[in-house]
């Protein structure tokens, strides 16, 4: 495998990382704006 | 390329998501290539039931799918490879990689998502944590960018 090869996987693996962070904080705010549309079920009937 | 032989369902899902295409998409390909190829294959409702048992791996798919799959990314996988210089798999886990980055919002986006949640209060998050989740959700963004020029570069692609 060559030296650029190497470097290209590196890289790619560091980018993949970065996209899982993003994609993570993505999720996580999606689920806060997902609580408005649950009916909340601590209200008394 | 591989033999098929050796594929995994990882692998399936992988090459799918290299297109960026979602399964409905995936199984209107699988049919189009059998057409041309004169094969019978399963109605599209059924493929849409089968590739995600294909890609997690709970079934092998028959030969004539696995033929199939490499009738439509075979000579791609092989073009993408042999255009950059790099062996298959590299290529194959740059594309996947590039093709989530692409659908990665932007910060404005990001910004939008962070007002929207701070716009109530929540039992789950602070405010403080939701700005300190947006701004560190932009700050891998500044990142991606980053690396995905380091990566044009690398392959020697015009960025102008």
């Amino acid at each position: 495998m060559s030296a650029r090869e190497d470097e290209i996987r590196r890289v790619v693996a560091e980018l993949d990382i970065q996209v899982a962070e993003v994609e993570a904080s993505l999720a996580a705010l999606k689920a806060l704006l997902a609580e408005d549309e649950v009916p909340n079920e601590e209200d008394p009937a | 390329m591989r033999a098929l032989t050796d594929v995994t369902g990882e692998n399936l899902r992988q090459w799918r998501e290299s297109q960026g295409w979602d399964v409905p998409r995936m199984a209107r390909e699988l049919r189009k290539a059998a057409r041309d190829s004169g094969e019978d294959v399963a109605a599209h409702h059924g493929l849409v039931r089968m590739i995600p048992q294909w890609e997690r791996g709970n079934r092998v798919p028959r030969e004539r799918y696995r033929l199939l799959y490499r009738q439509i990314f075979g000579s791609g996988l092989g073009d993408l490879s042999q255009g950059m210089a790099l062996g298959a798999d590299v290529a194959l886990r740059l594309a996947e990689v590039r093709s989530r980055a692409a659908r990665l919002p932007d910060p404005d986006q990001i910004r939008a998502l962070e007002a929207a949640a701070l716009a109530k209060p929540r039992k789950t998050m602070t405010p403080a944590e939701i700005r300190a989740l947006a701004a560190a959700a932009i700050g891998h963004l500044h990142e991606v960018a980053g690396k995905l020029g380091e990566l044009s570069a690398l392959l020697g692609e015009d960025q102008s």
